[in-house]
This record gives C-alpha cells, sequence and structure tokens, in this order.
C-alpha cells in the first residue's frame, strides 16, 4: 500500500506533545495541536513557540495549536495523544463525541488509570468509538526529540495499518518507528518502567555507582518482563525500546520528576512531604500503588516495585528496603516462574 | 407482509447460479494471488495441497465407499498435472472447486419446508421408526405439543425487523446435534425467515434425516476435510449468501463442546465472512449493506450424547476426536427417549435470543443503527475506510474486527444462558465433592475419589441454594438467565428434586440417585459434565473455604 502523507493531530501541548508535533511536523505532515488553555495555544500560532515548555525552540510553519477539540478531529484521522494518566479519561470521553471509526488513536501515556488499574488503550475502547488504537512508547526525552537528536521508537497496535500510518507520519532521517504487534505488553512497560526510575533515583541519592545501578536495570528489567507475561504480553516486548530501552534513559537521566522522587525517599522523606512541594506527581508513584496491587492480586514476584510501594506507601526506610533486596534467596537469572509474594 | 417477502435458502432452481459464483470467485482469487506473487506454479501448489490432504484422509479413512470415490475423482480431474500449463492447471482448479461447492451447497424446497416444520414433531417420529420399524409397535411416545415444552425467549420482533432492515446471521451455542432439529424448528415457529443452515456433514448421515436437512435449507460443512481450497470455497459460499441477502445460520464453536461448557473460542472463518460481505456490500452500493449477528442460546436440561461427549473430553491429549459419528445420535432409540422425556417436562429445554450485532461486535438499536459502549450511534463504513477515504478490505483489520465480534458473541453466550435445575444441581455437586477432597486432580476424583461417595440431603440442598443465591444476584445484573426452575422463592429442595428426576430418566447410568437421605454419586463423568455448564461465572469461588 502506497503510504498517504496524512495531516496530524496532536493531543497535549507540554513537552511531549510539543516533540510530537514537531516530529510530525519534520517528516511533512500539517499538524493541529490541542491544548485546554486557549491563550496558550493562540501564543503559539502567534509566536511560533511553546513558551512554557521549549522557549529555545522555534516550532515548524505547519504546526498549528487550537482549544477546540472537535477541530483537532475534524483536522486528521490520524491523532496522536501525550496527555498525562490523571485526566485521560476525562479528555477521551469528550474527544469520544467528536471522532468515528475511521479515526486512528495512538496514546503515548506511560501510567495506569490509578483507581481501576486499567491501561489507556481499554479507557479508549470505554470512551471512544475508536477501534483502530495504537501505542507510543520508547526511549524518547523530549529535549533530546526536540534537538533532532537520532533515535527511535515503537508504536505497536494489534493492526498493521495504525503501524503503517504511524510509521509514515513520524518517521524521518532522524527518527525511526519500529512496529510492535503488543500494545498490551508495551503498555505495561511505560507504566513499569516509571517506578523503576524512582529507584534508579534512591540509588543515585544514596550516592551509589554504576554498578547498582546496572543491577536495578537488568534486575528491574526482569521484573517488568515476569509481570508482562503473566498479563498476556509478548516476551520480547521487553527486551526493546518500551522495555530496556526507555529503562536506560529513564534511569540514566536526573531531570525527570521521578528520579527528583527517589532522591528525596533516598534522604528519608516521606510521600506526603514529597508531594505538596511538587507541583505534578511523578507517573512512577501512582504507577507504583498500581503495579503493586496487579502483583499482589496475581501473586507475580516484584521485589523492586515492592520496595518503591513500601517506601512511598508504608513508610519502609531506605535501609530495611536495601537490605530485603540485598539478601533475598538467589535464583537464577532466568527463573521467571516465581510466585511467591 | 410476513415471510413473503423474505430470501428463501439456496434450492435447486438457484444453486447452480450460486455454485458458478463461487467457482469464478474462489479461482480469480486463486490466479490473482499466483500473478502477485509472480509464481507460475502456485496453482500447482493449490491442487498439490488439495491431494496431500485427501491423501492422508483417505489413509485414515480406510475403505470406505465415499472416500474412494473421492479419490477416483480427485486423480482422473488431476491427471498429468504437473505436465498441464496454466490454463490447464486452472481448469483443473475449477473442476475442483465446482465439486466442492456442489458438495457444499443447499437443496432448499419449499414443499418439503413446509411439511417437515410443520409435522416436525411427528416426522422425527417417523424418521426415526421408518429406521428402526420396532419402534413403532414397542414404543407410542406421546410428543405432546412442542410449543409449551421449548421455551423461546428474547426480541423476537426486533430481529425480524433486523432481517428486513438488512441479512441476519443467528449464531447459536453447540452442544448437541438435536440444535439443529430445536433451532430449525423453533426459527420457524416464532415466524422467522427460513435460514441458510450451516450443518455438519455427520447430521447428513441418516439418508432421512438428511432428506429433511436438506429440505429445510441447510448447506453442508465438512470438517473432516482440511485443505484450504475446501476452507476457502466454504467461506466464499458463506459470503455470496450472504452478500445476496440470504439470512443464514452456523454454530461459531464449529463443533458441539465436549466439556459441556458453553464456547470460549470461536471459528474465526467462517465468522469474519458477515464482515467481508459487508465491505463488498459497500463498495457495490448495495441499497441495504448490514449484516446482523444475532446470538442465541440452547439450553438443555439433559443433553443427549453427553456421555460420549464428555468422555471423548476426557480422553488423554491427543486422543480426542474432533468429530464424532458413533454417539448417541446414530441411535434413534435414544434420541426417541430422550424426546418423550424431555417434552412431557417443564424447564426441560429453553432458547434464548441474545442481542443482535453489527460484524465488528457493536451493539444495534431498533432500527439496526450500530452504538458503541456510551450508546452513541455510529457510522460503521468508517471502521472499514482506509486512508484515502474510500472503504476497503484489510485481512489485518478484519481479522482483528472479527475477534472483537468473537468475544462479543461469548460474553453474549454467557448474559443469555439459561441455568436449568441439572446445572445448577451438578454444579453444587461437583464443587462440593472438590471441596472435600483438596489439592486432588480431576482423573483421580473423577475416576476413584467421587464413585459411590454420599453426600447428605441435607447439605446438598445448602449448596445448592448457595449457587442460587449467587444466580439471582447475577441475573438482577443482567449477567446471566434463569430457566423455570431456578426462581426466587424455588427452594433448593425443589431443584434437587428436579434435578434428580432428569438425571435419572435417560442417561445409561444415574447422574446420582437417592439412598436414604443421602445422595449418591453414580456417574462422575457426567455430572462434571453438567457442572462444567455453570464455569464463567466465578462460582467455584463458593465453595472454596477461606483462601
Amino acid at each position: 500500500m502506497e503510504p498517504i502523507r496524512e495531516s496530524v493531530s496532536v493531543i497535549g501541548g507540554g513537552s511531549w506533545g510539543t516533540a510530537i508535533a514537531q516530529l510530525a511536523a519534520d517528516a511533512g505532515a500539517d499538524v493541529l495541536m490541542w491544548m485546554r488553555d486557549a491563550a496558550k495555544a493562540e501564543a503559539i500560532n502567534a509566536t511560533r513557540r511553546n513558551e512554557t515548555y521549549w522557549p529555545q525552540f522555534e516550532l515548524g510553519e505547519n504546526i498549528r495549536a487550537t482549544s477546540d477539540l472537535e477541530e483537532l478531529a475534524g483536522h486528521a484521522k490520524l491523532i496522536f495523544s501525550a496527555a498525562p494518566s490523571h485526566g485521560f479519561r476525562d479528555i477521551a470521553r469528550e474527544l469520544g463525541s467528536f471522532i468515528g471509526g475511521d479515526h486512528i488513536l495512538i496514546h503515548g501515556t506511560k501510567g495506569l488509570e490509578p483507581d481501576t488499574q486499567k491501561r489507556m488503550s481499554e479507557i479508549i475502547k470505554e470512551e471512544t468509538p475508536a477501534k483502530r488504537i495504537g501505542v507510543l512508547c520508547g526511549p524518547n526525552i523530549a529535549e533530546e526529540t526536540m534537538q533532532r537528536q537520532p533515535a527511535a521508537t515503537v508504536v505497536a497496535s494489534k493492526y498493521p495499518e495504525v503501524v503503517e500510518r504511524a510509521q509514515a507520519a513520524l518517521a524521518s532521517p532522524s527518527f525511526r518507528v519500529y512496529g510492535s504487534r503488543d500494545p498490551l505488553g508495551v503498555e505495561y512497560a511505560g507504566a513499569l518502567k516509571n517506578v523503576v526510575a524512582i529507584c534508579a533515583g534512591i540509588v543515585s541519592g544514596l550516592g551509589m555507582g554504576s554498578n547498582t545501578l546496572a543491577m536495578l536495570i537488568t534486575r528491574g528489567a526482569a521484573e517488568m518482563r515476569r509481570f508482562g507475561i503473566r498479563m498476556g504480553a509478548m516476551d520480547v516486548t521487553f527486551s526493546g525500546l518500551a522495555g530496556i530501552g526507555d529503562l536506560i534513559v529513564t534511569c540514566s537521566s536526573s531531570l525527570s520528576r521521578n528520579h527528583r522522587v527517589g532522591v528525596r525517599l533516598s534522604g528519608g522523606e516521606k510521600l506526603d512531604d514529597i508531594i505538596s512541594d511538587m507541583k505534578r506527581v511523578a507517573e512512577g508513584v501512582k504507577a507504583a500503588k498500581s503495579i503493586y496491587e496487579i502483583a499482589r492480586r496475581n501473586k507475580i514476584d516484584m521485589p523492586i516495585v515492592w520496595g518503591v510501594y513500601a517506601m512511598l506507601y508504608e513508610g519502609a526506610g531506605v535501609d530495611e528496603v536495601k537490605h530485603i533486596l540485598m539478601t533475598r534467596p538467589s535464583i537464577y537469572e532466568e527463573d521467571y516462574s516465581r510466585t511467591d509474594r | 407482509m410476513g415471510k413473503q417477502e423474505w430470501r428463501l435458502p439456496v434450492s435447486e432452481h438457484d444453486r447452480d447460479v450460486i455454485i458458478e459464483d463461487v467457482v469464478r470467485r474462489v479461482v480469480e482469487e486463486k490466479v490473482r494471488e499466483a500473478e502477485r506473487a509472480g509464481d507460475a506454479a502456485a496453482l500447482e501448489h493449490v491442487i498439490n495441497d488439495v491431494l496431500y490432504h485427501e491423501k492422508l484422509r483417505a489413509r485414515s479413512a480406510g475403505d470406505s465407499h465415499d472416500m474412494q470415490r473421492e479419490m477416483a475423482f480427485l486423480s482422473s480431474t488431476t491427471r498429468r498435472l504437473s505436465q498441464a500449463d496454466f490454463a490447464g492447471k486452472r481448469v483443473m482448479l475449477e473442476k475442483l472447486t465446482r465439486h466442492y461447492a456442489d458438495d457444499i451447497a443447499g437443496h432448499f424446497s419449499p414443499r418439503i419446508f413446509d411439511f417437515s416444520t410443520r409435522l416436525l414433531p411427528v416426522g422425527l417420529e417417523a424418521v426415526f421408526s421408518a429406521s428402526s420399524p420396532a419402534f413403532l409397535f414397542n414404543s407410542s411416545p406421546n410428543i405432546s405439543d412442542l410449543q409449551s415444552r421449548i421455551v423461546i425467549r428474547g426480541d423476537i420482533e426486533r430481529i425480524k425487523e433486523l432481517a428486513r432492515l438488512g441479512t441476519i446471521v443467528v449464531t447459536p451455542t453447540h452442544c448437541s446435534n438435536m440444535d439443529s432439529l430445536v433451532v430449525g424448528w423453533a426459527l420457524n415457529d416464532v415466524g422467522l425467515p427460513p435460514l441458510n443452515y450451516g450443518a455438519g456433514k455427520n447430521l447428513f448421515v441418516n439418508k432421512i434425516l438428511a432428506f429433511f436437512m436438506n429440505g429445510l435449507g441447510a448447506y453442508k460443512v465438512d470438517r473432516r476435510i482440511k485443505h484450504e481450497l475446501y476452507k476457502d470455497t466454504l467461506k466464499m459460499y458463506s459470503l455470496a449468501l450472504l452478500e445476496d441477502g440470504r439470512h443464514s445460520l452456523f454454530f461459531p464453536g464449529g463443533t458441539r463442546s465436549r466439556s459441556g461448557a458453553l464456547e470460549k473460542k470461536l471459528k474465526m472463518g467462517l465468522l469474519g465472512t458477515g464482515l467481508s460481505a459487508y465491505v463488498n456490500n459497500l463498495i457495490n452500493e448495495k441499497p441495504k449493506p448490514n449484516i446482523y449477528y444475532v446470538p442465541l442460546t440452547i439450553n438443555y436440561a439433559i443433553v443427549l450424547e453427553a456421555e460420549t461427549l464428555i468422555d471423548d473430553y476426557l480422553k488423554e491429549v491427543g486422543k480426542s476426536r474432533y468429530i464424532i459419528v458413533d454417539d448417541e445420535f446414530s441411535k434413534p432409540a435414544k434420541i426417541i427417549k430422550l424426546l418423550t422425556n424431555l417434552l412431557n417436562m417443564e424447564s426441560s429445554m429453553s432458547l434464548q435470543f441474545g442481542e443482535p450485532m453489527d460484524p465488528l461486535g457493536n451493539l444495534v438499536d431498533e432500527d439496526g443503527v450500530s452504538l458503541d459502549s456510551k450508546g452513541r450511534k455510529l457510522d460503521i463504513r468508517k471502521y472499514v475506510t482506509g486512508a484515502d477515504g474510500n472503504v476497503r478490505h484489510d485481512a489485518a483489520r478484519d481479522m482483528e474486527y472479527t475477534r472483537e465480534l468473537a468475544e462479543g458473541i461469548v460474553a453474549s453466550f454467557h448474559r443469555n444462558a439459561v441455568v436449568l435445575s441439572t446445572h445448577v444441581a451438578g454444579f453444587a455437586l461437583f464443587e462440593m465433592l472438590k471441596a472435600a477432597n483438596p489439592g486432588i486432580d480431576l482423573y483421580r476424583l473423577l475416576r476413584f475419589e467421587g464413585e459411590g461417595r454420599l453426600i447428605s440431603v441435607a447439605d446438598a440442598v445448602a449448596g445448592i441454594e448457595r449457587v442460587i443465591s449467587r444466580l439471582l444476584e447475577l441475573n438482577a445484573a443482567g449477567k446471566v438467565k434463569l430457566g423455570g426452575s431456578v426462581r426466587p422463592g424455588e427452594c433448593g429442595r425443589e431443584v434437587l428434586y428436579k434435578a434428580m428426576n432428569f438425571f435419572g430418566m435417560y442417561h445409561t447410568k444415574p447422574v446420582v440417585v437417592r439412598k436414604g437421605d443421602s445422595v449418591k454419586l453414580v456417574d462422575l463423568n457426567l455430572l462434571y459434565y453438567y457442572h462444567n455448564r455453570l464455569t464463567g461465572w466465578g462460582l467455584e469461588e463458593l465453595f472454596r473455604g477461606d483462601d
């Protein structure tokens, strides 16, 4: 099938939403961004810059902004979403009345719905008529994406058409788009890695070095894989861009909110103090609770997730957790079937 | 008004036209594939695939007359295959396809249909008396009015309306060969149009039954044939029917449930023809393009072939038979016995129609318009539109849509299953046996621990009432339907006695018997079979201790 140059709509005027918009514009698409704040949308149209997040980058001419969701739905059949996990359902519900069966909806949210523990694609199915749904996830720090550094991401969908159209819309000489047939695995990977990222912050805050970080990343990936497979995901997803790839980038970056939460936990601070002076709650804080509860219900062994959860929600001290994790019974690396928890 | 406006099933009058259409389309598709792949030998591959699979089948089918005839036809048609040129191979392919299409296509006869449906109860008796004259003299089954014995529920008027607005595909659960007869009669009785019926070939083994099945509009599905050409021909036949506005029926589970449980995995091949027909209808701008699926549950207090089916299910892995022909359905005496008893008891057979849905699994309203999960109206044309805005086929996309349809049908089967006394009693008694033997695996439970086991009537009643009260909750939440004897206020004792009545009336050994103030478990396999009907609603947790 000949790829068609199609228009692209993007939900979210934050750092990642703007980055996606820029990627699509670089690939030649006509892009319309949506954000709640009408003033911000006007400012972007007037100044060709997203002053709040990327004052240093001039946005492509083929990028426009709006605060009208209906206009967004009418502009393009291909819609990317960078909305955060909280409020996702509300946006989906609003969008639902404006889109039809011919819309393709690809979300890039790395998280689960707090109370229901549902994945974003499940919410999309509940709130909108869209069926051709995809998930975008990978080692993509927004700033480096805006700098057009060579990078790659994964678009996962049950529909090859969704992958093809996403590839046509985003791929360029500095951005590769890999396909995946495992949207469930990619969604869980995205949520899980944020929890491991908090742990990376703890490791960093305690002044530990590369050895510890490498152990964390590797065993974190093993734990993610164990969870994913039990929940119906494909094995290989976790050794891919959405799994180990994103884990490497998130755990190595000291700029993320998750990292900062971890550093503060390592200093003995409790969750309430941390939340009270951070403007937005780190995704990993919410995900830790959701993942922990799913793991417990399904008897999946997740020591790192448990450790983060215990420190966030049960007031466990960092030394206590460290000791427990380091003195667990030794097993073989390839034993993924443990269910004691 | 009424039946006249509906298309009749494929008859002698028009089957040739449909057959030629099917042959042309199947062969053209194969030729196109060959051209696209640039493979001159592609047609030969298709034919060789046929020969290979049929030879395999012949080896295990032994010396059956039919198989010999089949092999003779194949070898004469494909003589000198490798020396034939492309045109020659195409001719061979056409002959093979026509052979299969001719075997599949129906032979509806309005005369026979009329006769069958008016006289089916008596006809059945005549059918089986004719093949076993002794029964004319030995038994005089008092088959009372079918109408009051087979309960049919659901929004029949809505389904009739959808049959006027588009083309309907009824998709029933399948646990017995009686299903074909019961459904055929029942659908006609409520005034639905005669359907093009995809029936397993084993229903045509009995010549007299075949006469009726043909007359009723059935087309033959031969599940013994494994090669691609047959499957493609079958799918194309179903597709051609649906595009031609001919209302259809087939069992999406493909075969009778061996375990007694409701279908969880459906066969996607035939199921997906509805969506393909819809897309073709849009492309060809047909005035009534819509296809509507109508799930239907068929519920029996006693299943004719239960003993054979559960026995097959429990066979060791690899020895299970996909097609069983020598079961109770081949013994007229058994059918008469069952029918006589079932038709003379209340709450013994129940049909429940589910909510109709479109080929993507969306529910539809009274005007046949699809609705999304929030009840918003949908233009489902958009789901099959490509990036350029045009309607197009997309095999991978459509397979995923059909998978969602299958999920919707399975969910509908569960919501619309009608729970009868034998299901409740079977479930409660078996779960109680399991709870009394924790950690014991199924086979040991069935073969050693269970047989002869006594459960006090008091305990049995208590267990049954636990199940009933949960069923009442599920029913109130719209998650299951309840048969006549499973009602609020109906105490567990009455359900137990009713079930025991059914359990003892037909099977070779009674499933359970009364022994003093206890219930004695006699046939564990059958008990397990009837138990399995209630899996899928989480009722097992009622019998698990604190976990």
